[in-house]
């Protein structure tokens, strides 16, 4: 399976129209991050996608071709809920054999994939005493336990230490590579944006936009920063600032040893251009862009 | 059943072996059993007069305790867990997990009333054995009965202290109230319902359906008759059809309802 695209997808629970109107498109070797504000549909998208949440409306394909989200498809889906628990009375490697019978893989899988997620030493020892980030680890297991072609997790990050991220980012790194697809949904941008290809941002149900982080940050039309290095008591200084002012497209603020311009990002190289004009007087200089917090604040904003 | 299912039934037999309440009133279970029947033998009683009425006595107690504690996590235990979702996403029927989870733990069950009446039987001499063996039979039949309640409860609730708070409800209820509140409906009504109505209530209650099975073998049909209770005694098809009921309407209707909700 190499693609998947979900359309026109509606779902109502209770009085809440939870999805309206939803649509994403999954590649294989891509990973999607699901973002948007809590009740904003994220989980119960992925939960249509599961075949848990039937919808009142939607149109789903695979590789070009319809589907129904029958067993068939759940076949192929490996799934990480948000804060999982698993039962306290038996072992990692008991609940994981559970997984593998249902799935119909071997003891060798399981030993494999207690190994790649760092419980290889624990698994003898029951869940109640594991941490949340081993449970969740542990839930990690589950997911990629039968090698499945997409692989949802919903806020995996959450109780995550740095060895527990170590092994979320590795498994995403193979499920690309192999040509594998990734749906996540998660709070935490800034720490997931890195490892994904694709965004899609949701509200109320619909989804406001889809692409990569740098057609995010084009569409949020956000300032960027100019940081340029410079020695304070350099008097060249002062001229530079007169000409970015002159100019006239950007914010300037100077500050010790670093003079900052904002500007749109199409006005990045005039910027260029100007400072190029003072070489000796730029000892330095990097651009940021603005964070992806900033840049779905502002797509929710204008949504 | 498919492989999700075989493998769920072992994963629910495997998880309730270590349930620690399981363990602890199973245990109690096979202690009084096995006392009752000590006590009996000792008293050099008919085993008949003494130990089988004992023992029909504290197996209508425990042994529907014992299956409401099995079964009242069942499927709210996966929600408290947030597993009920991994669990669904599986290829396997919603239908077909409420009937393996019932199955695994109907298997718990038999292996607790069979180690606690096996030993009582132990304890008995032969005659004795014999007699407490025709309990086996009806006391699963009880068990599996109160299971299947249990897993109704268990998926209308929400959350897993709610389920076990509304399971000890019903238990005393079923198990303590209901003969009692017969009783005070007669003394209420004046005897204005008729005894034929009371016998269909009294075998409504599978506790009760099972005390009046178990008097008849133990105590004779005379004995009834004297309580007045031989209109009550259903025939072998009924009293199936009864069992059959208790056991699977609760179940089914368990299986339609998880069925049919949005696991959110």
């Amino acid at each position: 399976m190499n693609s998947v695209e979900v359309r026109g997808v509606f779902v109502r629970l209770g009085r809440v129209q939870a999805l309206d109107d939803a649509h994403i498109e999954l590649a294989g070797g891509k990973a999607t991050m699901l973002a948007g504000p809590n009740g904003a549909g994220k989980t119960t998208f992925m939960k249509v996608l599961l075949g848990l949440v039937r919808p009142d409306f939607g149109s789903f394909a695979a590789d070009g071709q319809a589907i129904d989200i029958d067993n068939e498809w759940k076949q192929r889906i490996g799934y990480l809920p948000e804060a999982v628990a698993f039962s306290d009375n038996l072992t990692g490697r008991q609940v994981l054999g559970f997984f593998a019978r249902a799935r119909g893989e071997g003891r060798e899988r399981v030993a494999a994939v207690l190994e790649q997620v760092g419980l290889g030493d624990a698994q003898r020892r029951t869940v109640r005493g594991y941490s949340r980030g081993m449970r969740q680890r542990l839930g990690l297991g589950v997911a990629i336990l039968a090698n499945p072609d997409l692989l949802i997790l919903d806020e995996p990050t959450a109780g995550l230490d740095q060895e527990g991220l170590s092994v979320l980012w590795n498994v995403l790194d193979q499920w690309r590579a192999a040509g594998r697809m990734v749906l996540i949904s998660t709070h935490d941008l800034a720490l997931t944006e890195r490892r994904v290809d694709d965004i899609c941002v949701l509200r109320a149900g619909r989804v406001v936009v889809q692409g990569t982080a740098d057609e995010l940050r084009h569409a949020a039309r956000l300032a960027h920063r100019v940081l340029f290095d410079v020695a304070d008591d350099d008097p060249k200084v002062r001229l530079l600032c007169d000409a970015m002012t002159k100019w006239g497209k950007g914010r300037i603020e100077r500050k010790p040893g670093r003079l900052i311009v904002e500007v749109a990002p199409d006005s990045i190289l005039e910027v260029m251009e100007i400072q190029s004009g003072f070489p000796e007087t730029v000892r330095g200089l990097r651009v940021e862009e603005p964070t992806l917090d900033l840049v779905y604040d502002r797509l929710l904003g204008a949504a | 059943m498919g492989r999700v299912g075989r493998a769920l039934v072992l994963h629910e037999l495997l998880e309730r072996t270590r349930d620690r309440w399981v363990l602890v009133i199973s245990a109690l279970f096979a202690l009084l059993a096995t006392g009752v029947s000590l006590y009996g033998r000792s008293a050099e009683v008919e085993v008949a007069k003494l130990t089988g009425p004992s023992l029909v006595t504290l197996t209508a107690l425990l042994v529907p305790l014992v299956a409401m504690v099995l079964s009242h996590d069942a499927i709210v235990g996966e929600r408290d867990r947030n597993t009920l979702g991994l669990l669904l996403s599986l290829p396997v029927s919603r239908i077909e997990v409420v009937f393996a989870k019932y199955l695994g733990r109907a298997l718990a069950l038999t292996a607790s009333v069979v180690v606690g009446l096996g030993i009582a039987m132990l304890a008995s001499d032969a005659a004795g054995a014999r007699t407490l063996s025709q309990l086996l039979g009806p006391t699963l039949l009880l068990g599996l009965a109160f299971l299947s309640l249990g897993m109704l409860i268990s998926t209308c609730s929400r959350r897993q202290v709610t389920a076990a708070s509304i399971v000890v409800v019903t238990w005393f209820l079923l198990v303590f109230f209901y003969d009692l509140g017969l009783l005070g409906l007669l003394v209420i009504t004046d005897g204005a319902i008729s005894q034929d109505t009371i016998s269909i209530l009294v075998i409504a209650n599978p506790a009760g359906l099972f005390r009046l099975q178990m008097m008849q073998v133990f105590a004779g049909t005379e004995v009834l008759r004297d309580l007045g209770m031989t209109a009550s005694l259903p025939g072998g098809a009924a009293s199936a059809l009864l069992w059959s009921a208790w056991l699977l309407v609760p179940s089914i209707g368990s299986g339609i309802l998880l069925a049919r909700e949005k696991v959110t």
